[in-house]
């Protein structure tokens, strides 16, 4: 870089986190010394009609409400889908409407909406964009304007995909994994109109995802205020950074798979399409390998499942050591099984292909690696609840979202270890096994994140509490009815049940299953419907909520300190706010209080033994 | 009611549905049971550490709810007991690995002696080729098929012409004897899957891959398509008949093979063409 | 803070570590808008990684044989076929561009509006004649025959990679293009003296914008290379 150029940022200081607080040689006595700023002050644009401060708006907190909101809409969507399905395999017959082809609509619209606009648009550009600028001390993203654009293209996203669902044919029925070259031929529902829309939507979706991650990365790495040195940011940050910087490596794959099959379908290229018969006539494909789409879908399918997990991984260790009045264990080890998780998830992707019918030998080298990323993921599951051990532990909502994620995470972490080995996958793969394992690790467990998040930062965004009552109701049904879901159904897949069944019809060894797959449809519809509970909850707490005050949990962290609650445009008010130390300083040897913000100068707490971070 | 009992509730309600399941493996019928053995042991494993990790979790919350006052220990790290655990688990992962690929290194390794039998799999249904007496199966590509070469074997393939061909989704297999499944699609992605023989594999147009077991168990099995081919995917079934040696020899000479079906059509021409001349 | 504390600072790997590390800034002195261009690029590489592995794959694995490349992309001069003449002329216009693009961004920090500006223009030109000469090749290939869906010389797969990819990269060029004629306007104007605000992002101006857009231009010729090297070389 030609940085011989620059002058405006004229001398650097020196630039050592040792500096920071002044141990490093400097002649500096004071202790609660930290270097002067090295950027100017943001300008931010200040909207000030209705539009631009509510719906082109580039505050980043709006942009992470209407990313939260649209992203929750989507997520309905395919909870009403999954009781369609649930309702065919439980009472096969009983609704008159669910044909094979609504079947495999619903399939793939539920998997497609819950991975990719549900989940990923929910954790990282709704809390990504909520929490990013708080919790590192910035004004806003770095670039408010491009961030905005993000959210409209992810919204005009949405909008292609759900247009999917009324044009001629429906939408695809391809599966969420979308296999070629089953997706562009007649023999799939949706094969016309509602396979280009999906691409089309999901190309959209990874444009406007770019710009949102280009916003988050930068805004981290270069936008942190003074003291906040990488190793003091909250592990919620170090989630959300290493899931968008993996978003940004895996998305160019889906892109450039969607282009291939865009122009399969529509020019008849033949990318991903060998020569095929069809009804006794052969097309005018020919030449292409199906295998490499596979190969392209995974190496941007299972990033995917990271960029899921990471952020959940982060927030929940966040939640666990504000509510277990404790810092995290081992915060360091955390933040490196975060970015070694992630390194590793690009190593790993043919583990979903042992039985594709790509080159057997793959097999030893991606279950090794696999399993290699056991080691850290039980390492994380390990300090949670050490975190919890000898602690102070508030057994509110979201303590018990986060004990209900544990749960629920350990088991389908497990799971995954019978799946990434590859002898024991072959004969799990494409069974039930399969559907419970994932909606176990990254469907239920970044849920119950995702609610104890709501929980836990609701009286921020709103400055209103939410109803510990009904939480307690909404936590115990959903917990207990999702397990009692996924729990069971990997014993369908040990006996055998392939996934994607439209019918099971009467094959000897799954009439014992009948009375089981009913009793996980009633589960699904009882789960579904307490999330009213949840709704409800949010609604009438707007208005009704007891008023939170600033920092109701005694947080440590930077969002609870901004002068405004809830935090205004720009959030610091006057000055940037100064760091001091890392967000876990609960409960110290000394200290009057269980917490010291992340704010208060070693001057105020002399007497606490702090660890140096 | 304390929150832990529910969690406990969980884990002890999770290990009683383990014992009491009627759902488990069907009765294995091929040579596979080193997978079924991988896979107990990872569900031991596995099993052990779930219901560890999550009585400790319950002990915590019993034992650490909160009290005003109470004495929090504040310790950041502690490298000891981070490296213990991390090498314990290190260790556990490769003795679940292990097992695994030596399985996967038998399941990949076809026997000399086995038995080929090409599946045929299209939009949905199936059909399979054998090879005839020499055992060699003649090469074929799916832009030859036509109504008097359903396989699309090629002609000028002198190997092709004793291939017995079944036109029909019922495969006759005969006991103790390894086979090779050669898989072929004309269409879409398929997969050749019976539960009870473990082993599995996509059908992929344009390539030919395979999977090897050996039936060890006499009885009629259920085939299903494991790899989602479109609206007709889980109609897509067909049947296995494992038998006898005998039984199998006199199933066999019943099919016909390649230049049998040539001989029949070149006869159905020369009747139609009697026929017509007949009626002139 | 005194020079004395730089000389304490570790140095090496552990130095560069501790100032990604340290506060505010991990790249230190970097403008925001430079980073976001490298962190795009980072991105765009696998973008272009991936069409061409992908090409890579599809070239081995066909059943047809490739088309003779320097066959196809010949040029006739008078009589004679010259394999890869216009490949050149193109590869070597888009080259010179980037060393006029990187003499505009020395001319911006100098402040010396009018070579800046001309130079900037030089580069659009440039490119203009390179996506030019690229749909002279097209047009080219199409008259003879050659469709993203079928082939006359062999393999159906060369006109779908070929069409894909070069299209791919030459409307990068032509955005390319497309900012470099806005920003010279703007050059010349002098929004980047007075730090005029944008339309739409109401940022200040600034020169290290025609930094950030040579980074997005050398870039672009980087990437030409490869597809230079993997289409008409193998």
């Amino acid at each position: 870089m030609s940085d011989e150029y620059n002058q405006k940022n004229a001398p650097l200081e020196a630039q050592s986190s040792d500096t920071i607080s002044g141990t490093s040689g400097t002649p500096s006595k004071d202790i609660d010394y930290v270097r002067p700023a090295e950027l100017p002050e943001q300008d931010l644009y200040h909207g000030h009609s209705f539009i631009t401060k509510w719906i082109f708006c580039q505050d980043a907190k709006i942009i992470g409400v209407q990313y939260f909101l649209t992203a929750v809409f989507t997520g309905i969507v395919g909870l009403v889908l999954s009781w369609l399905m649930r309702l065919q395999l439980g009472y096969p017959d009983l609704v008159p409407f669910i044909t094979a082809e609504h079947y495999y609509q619903f399939v793939t619209m539920h998997g497609m909406i819950m991975v990719v606009y549900f989940l990923t648009a929910l954790f990282l550009g709704g809390f990504g964009n909520y929490l990013i600028p708080l919790m590192v001390g910035a004004r806003d993203m770095v670039f408010p304007y491009v961030n905005m654009v993000s959210f409209w293209m992810f919204f005009i996203a949405v909008c292609v995909l759900m247009a999917s669902f009324f044009v001629p044919g429906g939408p695809t029925g391809a599966g969420w994994t979308l296999y070629p070259p089953q997706a562009i031929l007649p023999g799939t529902p949706g094969s016309n109109m509602g396979i280009i829309l999906m691409l089309v939507s999901l190309s959209l979706f990874v444009i406007g995802f770019t710009m949102g991650g280009l916003n988050y990365i930068i805004t981290i790495l270069q936008a942190r205020t003074r003291g906040m040195t990488l190793m003091r940011m909250p592990l919620t940050i170090w989630g959300i950074f290493t899931a968008t910087a993996l978003a940004m490596l895996a998305f160019p794959a889906l892109l450039v798979s969607c282009i291939m099959m865009t122009l399969d379908k529509m020019l008849e290229t033949s990318f991903f399409m060998p020569t095929i018969v069809q009804a006794g006539e052969v097309l005018d494909y020919g030449g292409g390998s199906p295998v490499l789409f596979q190969h392209l879908f995974w190496f941007f399918g299972h990033p995917e499942v990271y960029i899921v997990a990471l952020p959940a991984f982060g927030i929940v260790s966040d939640l666990i050591s504000v509510h277990a009045r404790k810092n995290i264990f081992g915060y360091r080890m955390m933040v490196w099984a975060i970015v070694g998780i992630g390194g590793l998830s690009f190593f790993v992707w043919a583990h979903h292909m042992y039985v594709s019918g790509m080159n057997p030998w793959f097999g030893f080298f991606f279950a090794t690696t696999t399993l290699i990323i056991a080691v850290p993921t039980a390492l994380k599951v390990y300090n949670w609840i050490i975190t919890l051990f000898r602690a102070n532990i508030r057994m509110n909502t979201v303590m018990l979202f986060c004990l209900g994620f544990i749960v629920t995470f350990v088991n389908g972490g497990i799971t995954g270890i019978f799946l990434g080995n590859v002898a024991v996958d072959i004969p799990l793969s494409d069974t039930y096994f399969v559907i419970a394992h994932f909606h176990m690790v990254m469907g239920i467990a970044p849920l119950m994140v995702i609610m104890g998040a709501v929980y836990h930062w609701f009286p921020l965004v709103t400055g209103r509490m939410l109803s510990e009552k009904l939480g307690k109701w909404h936590f115990w049904f959903t917990f207990l009815g999702a397990y009692s879901i996924y729990f069971p159904m990997h014993y369908l897949g040990f006996i055998g049940v392939p996934r994607r069944y439209f019918e099971m019809y009467d094959s000897p060894y799954v009439a014992s299953a009948t009375g089981l797959n009913e009793f996980i449809t009633l589960a699904a519809l009882i789960v579904g419907f307490s999330q009213l509970i949840f709704i409800y909850n949010i609604v009438s707490s707007l208005s009704i909520g007891k008023p939170a005050g600033k920092n109701p949990w005694k947080a440590n962290s930077l969002e609870w300190l901004t002068p405004e609650v809830p935090p205004a445009h720009g959030n610091w008010g006057e000055k940037l706010p100064v760091i001091h130390r890392w967000p876990y300083d609960f409960n110290v040897p000394g200290a009057k209080e269980d917490y010291i913000t992340q704010t208060t100068p070693p001057s105020e707490v002399i007497s606490a033994e702090v660890e140096k971070t | 009611m304390h929150p832990g009992i529910i969690f406990l509730g969980v884990v002890v309600g999770s290990v009683l549905f383990h014992i009491y399941t009627p759902w488990w493996w069907t009765d294995i019928a091929s040579n596979w049971g080193a997978m079924d053995d991988t896979i107990n042991l990872t569900f031991w494993i596995g099993g052990g550490v779930f219901i560890l990790v999550c009585l400790f979790m319950v002990y915590c919350v019993f034992k650490f709810s909160y009290k005003e006052g109470r004495k929090v220990e504040y310790k950041p790290e502690d490298h000891k007991l981070e490296k213990i655990l991390t090498i314990a688990t290190t260790v556990g992962v490769i003795a679940l690995l292990a097992p695994g690929l030596i399985v996967y290194n038998n399941y990949i390794n076809t026997p000399k002696n086995a038995l080929q039998v090409e599946v045929n799999a299209w939009q949905w249904g199936w059909q399979y080729r054998l090879p005839g007496e020499d055992g060699i199966l003649g090469t074929a590509h799916v832009a030859k098929i036509s109504d008097n070469n359903p396989f699309g074997i090629n002609l000028d393939d002198p190997n092709g012409k004793d291939d017995i061909l079944i036109e029909d989704d019922v495969l006759h297999l005969k006991t103790n004897r390894p086979v090779k499944i050669l898989l072929r699609s004309l269409d879409v992605l398929h997969n050749y899957y019976v539960p009870q023989f473990r082993a599995k594999m996509d059908a992929i147009p344009g390539i030919i891959t395979y999977y090897w077991f050996e039936p060890n168990k006499i009885g009629e099995y259920e085939v299903l398509c494991a790899e989602y081919c479109g609206v007709g995917h889980y109609a897509m079934r067909a049947k296995v008949i494992v038998e006898s040696e005998d039984n199998y020899k006199s199933w066999i000479n019943e099919q016909e093979t390649f230049s049998d079906l040539i001989a029949k059509q070149e006869n159905n021409k020369l009747k139609k063409i009697l026929i017509v001349k007949n009626n002139d | 803070m005194s020079d004395n504390s730089l000389n304490n600072l570790p140095g090496g790997f552990k130095g560069m570590s501790h100032d990604m590390g340290s506060d505010q800034t991990a790249f230190k002195g970097v403008q925001w808008g430079k980073v976001m261009m490298w962190i795009f690029l980072l991105s765009d590489t696998f973008i272009f990684s991936c069409f061409l592995i992908s090409y890579m794959k599809g070239r081995t694995s066909t059943v047809v044989d490739w088309p003779n490349t320097s066959e196809v992309f010949s040029l006739h001069v008078g009589e004679v076929p010259v394999p890869l003449l216009l490949i050149a002329i193109m590869t070597f216009v888009l080259i010179t561009s980037s060393g006029t693009m990187a003499l505009a961004v020395k001319y911006g920090y100098e402040k010396n509006r009018k070579m800046c500006g001309w130079l900037i223009l030089a580069t659009a030109i440039g490119g203009l004649t390179f996506v030019g000469m690229q749909i002279f090749e097209w047009s080219k290939l199409i008259h003879e025959g050659v469709r993203p869906w079928e082939n006359p010389f062999g393999a159906k797969q060369f006109g779908s990679f070929f069409f894909m990819i070069t299209g791919f990269h030459g409307t990068h060029v032509s955005i390319g293009v497309i900012f470099l004629f806005i920003y010279s306007r703007k050059v010349f104007r002098g929004d980047f003296d007075n730090g005029k605000r944008g339309f739409f992002t109401t940022m200040k101006s600034d020169y290290v914008a025609i930094e950030i857009l040579g980074l997005y231009w050398h870039f672009v010729d980087l990437v030409w290379v490869f597809i230079f090297a993997f289409f008409y070389l193998w």
